[in-house]
């Protein structure tokens, strides 16, 4: 197979996939390479939260809202059930020691123009009546939304194909190729090469590996996290539902939370996802242990004890099964989405840790509008690879 | 077989819905499974996986001993949250 495109776009996850649709509705020829079956990677062992209550108030939640329009759109126009609900979410503010940092965060969240509200003493049972008893607040976001994370993976990858993107699953590249001048020119793959003046590696976790073989180095760490799945059964809340302390164990720091320390060694924080097939997901833990999927039982057990918490009710209700997925996982909680300057011609587009979901349709745009030389959307300043050297 | 055939009873999954996320790429039971949730209900595909496979089988013309069975995750069989958050206490 020799293959000729404009753009290379490398993982065929939920970022290569949103790259892939923006570029081919420019009438950009792209490739997608993917090693395995599309959404085989962390995309297919995540769940779905479009999400602007737990991002950083400023930049970070205002990258979110953008993608959340743009998804708005993809919704319409991609030809697939996508499972799409937006409901809104709330952070469930656990005593007197957390209350000052939520309601912190609540006003921040609110001036950076979220559609905020915060719910004390009995509005509390009547937003989420099975809530545990001495929960003392909640911190509302309207906007946020849920969705099957793999819908929109194969929703885009359908909708790419359909206008002329080629898409190249069971194809592993095993080298990203140089000219003599040292630009891009395409890749080797285990099915052949393929030439295009313009690389994006969407690779996720497995971005550093392929980099580094163009001496470019991507501080991205594979960060595991756990789901427990529930059978269908009358739902514990109508909506999405995490512990306030989630903020805690994703953006470090464990004051503010009294667990046990086996909680915080694994990252455990309460996550409640309802699904539109009546299923819910449980999460949630995020800890460094290297590339190994396979589900640790004993961070189940902390997982299904942290859920009890916060919602007595579902003891009872069956588990039907555990995954866990890797998370891009970088220093500073924003994504990378940048040229790479020491490589012309090579992108990177990875990084988004558990955000990839909801950040997949700006980071798609923003790409698109990169390899055009379009101004962006939004500053890129904060993605660019260059942050990191010191 | 009939294309609205039910072949996941768990998720109410047809035929035809199966044979349509083969048509997009889907080669083996897993990826059957992420495309139309066949065998992600309360079974976990007990039911259902050998026919998801003799499906595989036939649009892609390939003997079934061509195809691994799905990844088995935990738990083995349904289990309450109140017994796993136990699990080490007992």
């Amino acid at each position: 197979m020799t293959d000729k495109a404009d753009v290379i776009v490398i993982g065929g996850g939920i970022i290569g996939s949103a790259i892939t649709y923006y570029l081919s509705q420019e009438r950009v020829k792209v490739s997608l390479v993917e090693r395995g079956d599309i959404a085989s990677g962390t995309s297919g062992a995540c769940d779905g939260n479009i999400l602007a209550i737990d991002k950083m108030p400023g930049y970070d939640s205002q990258l979110t809202l953008k993608s959340q329009k743009l998804l708005d759109e993809l919704v319409e126009s991609v030809d697939y059930d996508l499972e799409y609900a937006q409901r809104g979410s709330v952070l469930v503010v656990e005593d007197e020691q957390q209350e000052p940092v939520a309601r912190d965060w609540f006003t921040r969240q609110k001036e950076a123009g979220l559609p905020m509200r915060y719910l004390a003493g009995r509005e509390v049972f009547e937003d989420e009546p099975l809530l545990a008893r001495d929960v003392i607040g909640l911190v509302e976001c309207a906007s946020d939304a849920s969705l099957n994370p793999m819908a929109l993976v194969y929703g885009l990858v359908e909708a790419s194909r359909s206008i002329g993107a080629m898409i190249r699953p069971f194809t592993e590249v095993t080298r990203i190729l140089q000219d003599s001048t040292g630009a891009v020119c395409g890749v080797n793959t285990t099915r052949g090469m393929m030439s295009a003046n313009q690389v994006v590696l969407a690779a996720g976790v497995w971005t550093p590996a392929l980099a580094i073989a163009v001496g470019v180095i991507v501080p991205i760490k594979p960060r595991k996290g756990h789901i427990l799945v529930a059978e269908q059964s009358p739902r514990p809340a109508r909506r999405k539902v995490q512990e306030f302390g989630y903020l805690l164990t994703k953006f470090g720091g464990t004051e503010g939370r009294r667990v046990e320390a086996e909680m915080d060694r694994h990252g455990i924080a309460m996550v409640f996802e309802p699904t539109e097939h009546g299923n819910f997901l449980i999460g949630s833990s995020r800890e460094f242990v290297g590339f190994d999927r396979r589900c640790n039982h004993h961070v189940l057990e902390l997982m299904a004890r942290r859920a009890l918490r916060f919602f007595p009710t579902m003891r009872d209700i069956h588990i039907i099964r555990s995954y866990a997925g890797l998370r891009p996982h970088t220093p500073d909680h924003l994504p990378i989405v940048s040229p790479v300057p020491a490589v012309p011609g090579l992108y990177i587009a990875a990084g988004h840790e558990g955000d990839g979901i909801g950040l997949a349709p700006i980071t798609g745009k923003l790409m698109s509008e990169m390899i055009a030389g379009e101004p962006t959307s939004i500053a890129t300043e904060p993605l660019k690879l260059d942050r990191f050297d010191s | 077989m009939e294309d609205d055939t039910i072949v996941c009873r768990c998720e109410e999954v047809t035929v035809e819905e199966i044979r349509k996320a083969i048509r997009e790429g889907a080669v083996d039971v897993t990826g059957v499974k992420r495309r139309t949730r066949a065998g992600m209900g309360l079974c976990q595909g007990r039911t259902c996986e050998k026919i998801v496979t003799q499906v595989l089988a036939r649009e892609l013309q390939k003997p079934l001993s061509a195809f691994k069975q799905a990844t088995v995750q935990a738990p083995v069989q349904p289990i309450t949250f109140n017994l796993l958050a136990k699990a080490s206490h007992d």
